[in-house]
């Protein structure tokens, strides 16, 4: 089992690092998937109510200059770790400026990804900082259980409102309560309520706008444009999630709403 | 003691308390001759932290002379107490203009007052309990590794090691200066490990006489590394062998300060000489030659109390010993011996006599005699009393 990779380019350095940052604020571990093309991070949550599950996919190519990946075995070229995303995140903060960066799979007093960063420096010798992250490596017996969710039947999928307000919306109303309800229809509107024994508090947002009904819409253009589809979630899960966003604030999100779970797609 | 400590500068001895914050939570001021030095020793003694204020830095300085020991004004605070006065840097830049410390005035407190925009005063009249002022001595001459840098490579290497991290290992040799994040051993199994190296030619002055791994608490020196940066100080670092203290300091007209760590003793360079190990053989020190005059820790007087820290297994803290005079007086015979600089490291003045001058005074600390210096502390007890002038 063998991975090297390297990234020459300080822009996808950037982004590669923005990725791994909104992991890290979601999960305290996770699954690091390697394939010859692609690198997913996923985590699924088996909670019963209202776990948080995560499934990212990046092609390798928009990221690392080289990238060399041999997996157990020849029909299984893959590999499976499970790491924690904080180190990751900690070791790439401080390589934003680094001339190169590599990754690699190294067996130290256990097996670790080594990131090493060669950085800018005063005289003609660059510095080197090296990361060593302690990683499990997955045994293919297990592989099964991260497989990529297909994505269910949506009644309703609405563009939501800018995050910076939704999430502002959210804090407030978390001291209140600790399950919100979010529903939404086809006509832009959507309402997030919370309802406890002393007060009901419910805010409305008009006029978001709904992307065009593609796959996997059921009743389609049957249902009626006003009817509400709900769904009840945890407000810490939903206020983690849109605290780890590092989007611009002002781009735009999808959110497929199904009965009962909601699908939050950043775009 | 009466001081005056006039606009920008107030905002430079706030810094300088919460640098000193980091190391303990109490600091003593200290009204000396030459200035007004503010001392923190952090807790089991392995730590000490000392900025010393000369007289070019106030607008006033006033120190009563032929007073008794109480209207000098020495004094041990908390640093909570001080700290709040300066603890927003910005608004001390905007709002105050000057402050004003009296000390010796009363018996069981220490007034500061800062004089700010728009008439308003405001005094803070603080508690204190004792005069006694610990201070190491740190014969930096004898250190066979001294390097100088700017305080923003200083603050480049520490950046890659999270706030949480308590000890970091500095290993200079000629071609390469590495620091690492340090953990013990029974926790290394999950731990991320961080290392970063650079070239010598990257500080200002690199003179390595003996190849070594020093290991200390990174989050004590912060303190000092974060005013270098904002006063754009360079940094001296003086060092030796692994259990030998390390010392930061920085300097300019009108302070120095500096920040002394002991280091973890490598248990195995203790005990004898290993060809081609880790020891220098011309290194000075060996624990066999220790003089007879080694002071115990338990023995001394108007010691805070702290025996050396030894932690489990085999490296030990090399602890801080409270040993006799004061400031500049360190002309004791020990001090100018290298295998007694190796074995007390970090050797404290108890200040106990009226007058602080050098040479005046007699010192009635103890110090003891062991035959041989034992790595392992508690072997030392049996040794016998013996006064050093």
């Amino acid at each position: 089992m063998r991975f090297r990779a390297k990234i020459l380019d300080v822009g996808c350095l950037n982004s590669f690092t923005r990725v791994v940052n909104t992991i890290s604020k979601l999960t305290k571990t996770c699954t690091l998937r390697l394939t010859a093309d692609n690198l997913y991070f996923m985590l699924s949550d088996k909670v019963a109510n209202g776990g948080v599950s995560m499934w990212c996919e990046l092609d390798q190519g928009n990221f690392f200059d080289e990238f060399q990946m041999e997996g157990v075995a020849s029909d299984a070229n893959e590999i499976y770790l499970e790491l924690v995303p904080e180190n990751l995140s900690r070791a790439l903060r401080t390589a934003q400026n680094a001339k190169s960066l590599k990754a690699k799979l190294t067996k130290k007093h256990c097996p670790c990804l080594t990131l090493a960063a060669e950085l800018p420096s005063l005289s003609s010798v660059s510095r080197v900082v090296t990361h060593d992250i302690p990683v499990d490596v997955i045994p293919r017996k297990l592989w099964h259980d991260f497989r990529e969710p297909t994505v269910p039947d949506f009644d309703v999928s609405i563009y939501l409102p800018p995050l910076k307000t939704m999430k502002n919306v959210i804090d407030r109303m978390k001291n209140l309560s600790n399950f919100l309800v979010l529903e939404a229809n086809r006509s832009g509107q959507m309402n997030l309520k919370i309802e406890t024994d002393l007060v009901s508090v419910s805010t409305h947002f008009r006029d978001l706008g709904n992307p065009p009904c593609g796959d996997g819409g059921s009743q389609g253009a049957s249902q009626d444009l006003e009817t509400m589809a709900q769904a009840r979630v945890d407000i810490k899960k939903l206020q983690q999630f849109l605290s780890s966003q590092q989007v611009n604030p002002s781009k735009a999100m999808c959110s497929k709403l199904i009965y009962p779970s909601i699908h939050l797609l950043p775009i | 003691m009466k001081c005056v400590i006039e606009g920008s500068n107030v905002k430079v001895f706030g810094k300088a308390i919460h640098a000193l914050s980091r190391i303990s939570d109490e600091m003593w001021l200290d009204p000396l001759e030459k200035g007004l030095a503010v001392r923190s020793v952090g807790p089991a003694h392995s730590s000490y932290g000392c900025f010393l204020f000369t007289r070019l830095f106030f607008q006033l300085y006033s120190l009563n002379i032929s007073s008794p020991q109480a209207a000098l004004g020495r004094c041990k605070l908390p640093v909570k107490s001080v700290l709040p006065l300066f603890r927003c840097s910005a608004s001390i830049e905007r709002s105050v203009d000057s402050c004003k410390i009296s000390t010796g005035l009363s018996d069981t407190q220490v007034t500061f007052q800062l004089f700010c925009k728009h008439g308003i005063t405001k005094t803070y009249n603080l508690g204190f309990q004792e005069h006694d002022v610990l201070q190491a001595v740190f014969p930096a001459h004898l250190c066979p590794n001294v390097l100088k840098a700017q305080p923003s490579l200083l603050g480049d290497m520490v950046i890659h090691f999270p706030a949480s991290q308590e000890e970091v290992t500095l290993s200079v040799c000629p071609k390469r200066v590495t620091m690492r994040n340090y953990c013990e051993e029974r926790d290394q199994i999950k731990v991320m490990s961080t290392e970063m190296s650079l070239h010598p030619e990257e500080f200002d002055y690199f003179h390595v006489g003996v190849d070594s791994d020093i290991t200390f608490c990174l989050k004590e020196l912060r303190g000092l590394l974060s005013f270098a940066e904002s006063h754009g100080l360079p940094v001296y670092v003086h060092f030796g062998h692994p259990g030998q203290p390390v010392r930061f300091s920085v300097e300019n007209m009108v302070l120095e300060a500096s920040v002394v760590l002991a280091t973890q003793t490598d248990s195995e360079s203790e005990v004898s000489v290993q060809p081609g190990g880790s020891e220098d053989p011309a290194a000075p020190s060996r624990p066999q030659d220790a003089p007879p005059t080694a002071p115990p820790e338990e023995q001394v007087p108007s010691s805070q109390g702290s025996p050396v820290l030894s932690r489990p297994g085999n490296l030990e803290y090399f602890g801080l010993h409270v040993a006799t005079d004061s400031g500049a007086h360190a002309a004791e015979p020990e001090s100018a011996d290298p295998a007694t600089f190796r074995l007390h490291s970090l050797l404290f003045g108890a200040v106990s006599s009226p007058w602080p001058n050098e040479g005046d005074v007699l010192h009635t600390s103890l110090a003891c005699a062991s035959d041989t210096e034992e790595d392992n502390m508690e072997e030392r007890s049996s040794a016998t009393p013996m006064p050093i002038y």
